[in-house]
């Protein structure tokens, strides 16, 4: 048997899933609060104070106390405590501090679409109203967590896990049967090379706890005793942080070697281009593919452009309310509202909103009617990165023209 | 060489009153007293300029306390640290420029793109903080300071001071009535174990 991670939307069923996983298998069930109660002995923070680490919002005073960051610290250490048991069960947030290149982990999650989630909370006597209040926060905290940890903005992405259980469709009784069979397989299998994962995921949470019990806050990782240290913050006195971290880390018991080196963030882009307002600020990429969107938002951030990303039209109406951007890119064809029907609100509601159609499947007739509703340009999909770059550039020189 | 060093001299004065953009190399060419063409002839660029400009200014500060640390004997660490700081507030009172262009934000964003501005400012703060840790180190030793964290703490007096001597070079506050609190504060952080 092996180890078992269950991370779940709200209103998921997680919780049925959870103790019929437990009667199913008898493995221990290691909830969330019970690895917050162990961090908070690791590190005299308070149980509350550790939690503050699952909401997407941070304290602003956090930058001068790190308290986030050791909170976590001190919740990886106690996970990779926990570790050297088997037969395990991990629920919640702390499901995703358990690394990719421990082989013995299943990784669950369970989701399931917005209806099938009102319908839960319905069934437990919440109202609509609190349960969209409750979904959304779940969903942004869930995001938050997964991305500062996994760099994924989609918390539910079937990269991230072994199996992800749509739960509109799938009944508690038949998601255990799933995953009980899958926990079985030998690929999750406990062996040799997972034991020694362990152990080095072990000592790179006590050297990361060590580090930010003196305030700092860097990447380790441990192969065999060989502790790597990343620092992902531009400091200029170099030199002397490394020194500083290796002599903390050194301490470890179980440190054999210590390197530093310096990671992707810590060497920031050309100050000029960060300060280029030849490109829109602010891009809203609407799509109903979520790689395609992705890809198209890293590739947008390499050129220094920052996007936010809707997976379908009403989203991207909400967004478009709460957070004006300056252009959109915006698919035709999705589920709910069509893009059209998106581009004929926004152009009704906000008419300074330059909207590029970006799609795969427009004919002549759809470019006649985007263009007579006020797009600024029409694309096929699949686009060249540069023309659509150009695009987004000519697309905030009339911005900027109309702003005089 | 001296002719150079009349460029430098006022390309140091001009950088760190008006900034890297505001400073013309014709203008350091007349402070100077030498033609637009010789100040080309010997930096290549406005920027090799500046580069040069705080690489003098790099090796001043270091000779500078160099020379002060030889010239002069401490009884104790504590005593050490008290003789560096005051000479660190008498060497920006008496080199301002150095330490206005020091003060000014251009260096740190250019050592964001250009190794060798990062490797001077680096060895500057280096220097200087090297110089309060050993008399930190060397007061533990003596038992003059009882400070647990001698980085740490070095770098806390550094800043301290530091920050002081910002608040002489933009006028501030009259610093010259802060001068025995900075030092009593310092001691008595010194003397502080946790």
């Amino acid at each position: 048997m092996s180890v078992i991670t269950l991370f779940s939307g709200n209103f998921c069923k997680d919780k049925e899933i959870e103790a019929a996983l437990v009667a199913k298998t008898g493995c221990r069930l290691i909830t969330e609060d019970e690895i917050v109660a162990k961090a908070a002995a690791l590190s005299n923070i308070s149980q509350g104070k550790i939690k503050e680490a699952f909401f997407e919002k941070t304290s602003i005073f956090n930058k001068f106390t790190h308290e986030k960051e050791r909170s976590i610290a001190c919740m990886r250490l106690a996970v990779a405590e926990m570790l050297a048991q088997d037969n395990l069960i991990v629920t919640g947030f702390p499901a995703h501090l358990i690394p990719k290149y421990i082989s013995h982990v299943l990784r669950v999650c369970s989701i399931a679409e917005l209806k099938y989630r009102y319908e839960e909370a319905e069934a437990s006597g919440i109202n609509q109203k609190e349960a969209l209040r409750l979904i959304k926060e779940n969903d942004k905290n869930a995001a938050a967590w997964v991305e500062s940890l996994a760099g994924n903005k989609d918390p539910w992405d079937n990269t991230l896990y072994d199996i992800v259980i749509p739960m509109g469709k799938t009944s508690v009784d038949e998601a255990v049967a799933l995953v009980v069979e899958k926990a079985q397989s030998p690929a999750v299998a406990y062996s040799d090379a997972s034991a020694l994962a362990v152990a080095d995921f072990l000592l790179a949470a006590r050297v990361e706890t060590a580090l930010s019990k003196e305030g700092h806050n860097v990447v380790v990782t441990s192969t065999a005793g060989n502790v790597t240290l990343t620092i992902n913050k531009n400091v200029l006195m170099l030199k002397r942080l490394e020194e500083d971290l290796t002599a903390i880390a050194k301490k470890v018991e179980g440190v054999k070697t210590v390197t530093t080196e310096i990671g992707k963030g810590f060497y920031q882009t050309d100050i000029y281009r960060k300060f280029d307002f030849e490109t829109p600020s602010k891009v809203l990429l609407v799509d109903d593919e979520r790689e395609f969107v992705q890809t198209l938002s890293e590739r947008l951030l390499m050129r220094e452009m920052s996007s936010a990303v809707a997976y379908d039209g009403e989203s991207a109406l909400n967004i478009v309310d709460e957070d004006e951007p300056d252009v959109m890119i915006l698919d035709l064809k999705m589920p709910g509202i069509d893009g059209i029907e998106v581009l004929r609100k926004v152009k009704a509601s906000k008419p300074g909103i330059e909207v590029i159609i970006l799609t795969g499947h427009g004919s002549e007739a759809d470019k006649k009617v985007c263009m007579e509703l006020g797009a600024f340009a029409y694309l096929h999909k699949p686009v060249d990165i540069d023309l659509l770059s150009k695009t987004l550039k000519l697309a905030n020189e009339k911005i900027k023209q109309q702003g005089v | 060489m001296s002719k150079k060093n009349d460029i430098l001299r006022s390309a140091i004065t001009l950088f760190a009153d008006r900034g890297f953009q505001d400073a013309s190399m014709t203008e350091v060419a007349r402070m100077g007293g030498v033609s637009g063409a010789t100040v080309f002839y010997h930096f290549k660029s406005k920027e090799t300029l500046f580069l040069t400009a705080l690489e003098t200014v790099k090796d001043g500060i270091i000779e500078e306390f160099d020379a002060y640390l030889d010239q002069h004997e401490f009884a104790s660490g504590i005593d050490l640290v008290e003789g560096i700081i005051s000479f660190y507030l008498y060497l920006a009172g008496s080199m301002e420029e150095w330490f206005l262009l020091l003060h000014s934000h251009y260096p740190y964003k250019l050592a964001l793109v250009n190794k060798e501005c990062r490797s001077h400012l680096e060895k500057i703060y280096n220097s200087l903080v090297d110089i309060f840790e050993r008399a930190v180190a060397l007061g533990r030793k003596d038992g003059s300071i009882l400070a647990d964290d001698t980085r740490k703490t070095a770098l806390v007096i550094f800043s301290m001071v530091d920050g002081v001597v910002r608040f002489k070079i933009y006028n501030l506050y009259d610093t010259g009535a802060l001068y025995m609190d900075l030092i009593n504060s310092c001691r008595k952080i010194l003397k502080y174990k946790t």
